[in-house]
């Protein structure tokens, strides 16, 4: 067993620096030096409150099983593939609508949306989705959920 | 299961936090069911009314709406308890319910009772509420000479508060370039400047240093705010320009007049922490009679054991583990310096110098109890 003393120890591994390292080591001591002159209460509080905030929103987010079964599931190719779908069907939805001219209300305007392909198809995939939705709702609550 | 916790301060909501994580399969599936009652919808960071007594924090900033430190399952209630029936495991509370349980946590902490000292309440100051620690503000930024007396009421939670009160004054009349202007003199109830000998080693050429007079000794019988004197019980008196006092402190009246304790302080076993007599009552924080400080970091450490055996009870039939006295003290020392004090049942603090690196790690603590009371910390 060694019987140095930690701060002779220390002198010694400072001795064995070749003056490349100690300048490096005088900056990096500089700069530490210079941080902590720089720092007020204020800000230590603030940086302190953000991260108790921001610990505690990440702390429920990761026990909440809702997100983390929805991250789950983000992680398949095809609910990926459907989230650009989305996002793609929301830019081309947007300039669409500043190109079409204002609904012109009533019965007659409402039927001929509705008879269009593309509405349909939308409905549809409420529909399916909906219907979905519904059933695992049920289920849950069947569970006692 | 019914848990029943009583008592939103940092040990009840540690207590309840803990077992909510702990317990969470239990609760999801009906087993277990826990329930909160509390006297407030606020829960306030008590260490903080020292900083609005300097103007370094506002009140405010010292408040969160309890509901929303604590987990959803948790049952919570505003409605304190009113009696309590042990042989029953109910409780009844101001609103007239009754909550029944399995095992029951009191965590109903302590309250200051300035007026048991004749005169102290109309001639002191003090930082152990909101309007007295503003009030004392107000008093401290309107004083400019004579002298400033500290005196400790017996018991009081917070045995660091004396010493920390008497370096934040020196700097605050340094700061206002009055300091000279300034005599301190600093009171203490037994025979040496603080009640933990290593604290009191520490702190006497700590005072020393900054040209503050002691005196020990000192037991308020009195103050005569007439004439601005304080009295003892061993028979001397000091006179002061402005009286900062540490008031006394007893259990909540609840407890008191329930029987529970005396002094409002429940006899409770300092190492399962259970009420004597009584397995299935746990007490936490303030409420205890054991000899540690009253403070929030001794509730915290209590209210961890406490949850870890609840809930080893509801898994395995069986507590897991003891409490071993711990308690951990942040001492602001001034110029921007702190240190602190640990110590246990068995081994008593040994204070390190202090340091501008431990004032930050506790301006932080000051944010981050609100993570510390969610269960995170």
């Amino acid at each position: 067993m060694s019987t140095e003393t930690p701060s002779a120890a220390a002198l010694d591994a400072v001795a064995a620096f070749n003056p490349d390292d100690l300048h490096q080591l005088a900056e990096l001591g500089t700069v530490v030096a210079a941080a902590r002159d720089a720092l007020s209460d204020d800000i230590i509080a603030r940086a302190a409150g953000a991260f108790s905030e921001g610990i505690t929103l990440l702390d429920r987010l990761t026990r909440n099983e809702g997100l983390v079964h929805l991250l789950q599931e983000m992680d398949r190719e095809e609910n990926q593939q459907f989230l650009i779908s989305m996002s793609n069907a929301f830019t081309a939805a947007s300039r669409d609508l500043a190109t079409a001219p204002p609904a012109s209300g009533g019965i007659g305007g409402l039927l001929r949306l509705l008879s269009d392909p593309g509405t349909q198809e939308g409905l549809r995939l409420m529909a399916l989705i909906g219907a979905r939705l519904s059933d695992s709702m049920r289920d849950i609550h069947r569970r006692g959920g | 299961m019914r848990i029943l916790i009583v008592g939103g301060g940092t040990g009840g909501t540690i207590v309840a936090n803990n077992l909510a994580r702990r317990l969470a399969e239990e609760i999801r599936g009906g087993r277990v069911r826990l329930t909160m009652l509390s006297a407030s919808d606020r829960h306030m960071y008590q260490p903080g009314l020292l900083y609005v007594a300097f103007g370094q924090m506002m009140p405010d900033e010292l408040y969160r709406k309890q509901k929303s430190l604590l987990e959803s399952s948790i049952d919570f209630h505003v409605d304190p308890v009113e009696e309590f029936m042990l042989d029953q495991n109910r409780v009844r509370t101001a609103g007239g319910r009754t909550h029944e349980y399995d095992v029951m946590v009191i965590a109903t902490g302590s309250r200051i009772v300035p007026h048991e000292i004749p005169g102290l309440e109309e001639g002191a100051e003090t930082f152990y509420s909101e309007a007295g620690a503003i009030k004392m503000f107000k008093a401290l930024r309107q004083f400019q000479e004579g002298t400033v007396a500290i005196v400790v009421g017996v018991p009081h939670k917070c045995p660091i508060a004396p010493v920390e009160v008497t370096f934040a004054l020196h700097d605050y009349f340094v700061a206002r370039g009055i300091r000279d202007k300034v005599h301190i003199k600093y009171h203490y109830p037994i025979g040496r400047i603080h009640t933990i000998e290593n604290v009191a080693k520490w702190a006497v050429p700590e005072f020393e240093r900054m040209g503050i007079e002691t005196e020990t000794l000192f037991n308020i019988r009195e103050v005569d705010p007439k004439h601005q004197v304080v009295h003892s019980e061993e028979g001397t008196e000091t006179h002061y320009d402005l009286l900062i006092a540490i008031p006394p402190h007893r259990g909540m009246e609840v407890i008191e007049t329930q029987k529970l304790g005396t002094g409002g302080w429940i006899p409770t076993d300092r190492n399962q922490l259970t009420m004597e007599g009584h397995d299935n009552v746990y007490v936490v924080g303030d409420t205890t009679n054991l000899p540690v400080s009253k403070t929030g970091s001794a509730a915290h450490f209590e209210a961890e054991v406490v949850a870890q055996n609840i809930a080893s009870l509801v898994k395995i039939g069986a507590p897991v583990c003891e409490y071993d006295g711990k308690v951990y003290c942040f001492i602001e020392t001034g110029h921007n310096s702190a240190t602190y004090a640990m110590f246990n049942y068995e081994n008593p603090p040994q204070l390190k110098t202090p340091n501008k690196a431990m004032h930050w790690f506790k301006t932080s603590y000051n944010k981050m109890y609100w993570t510390s009371v969610r269960g995170l910390l």
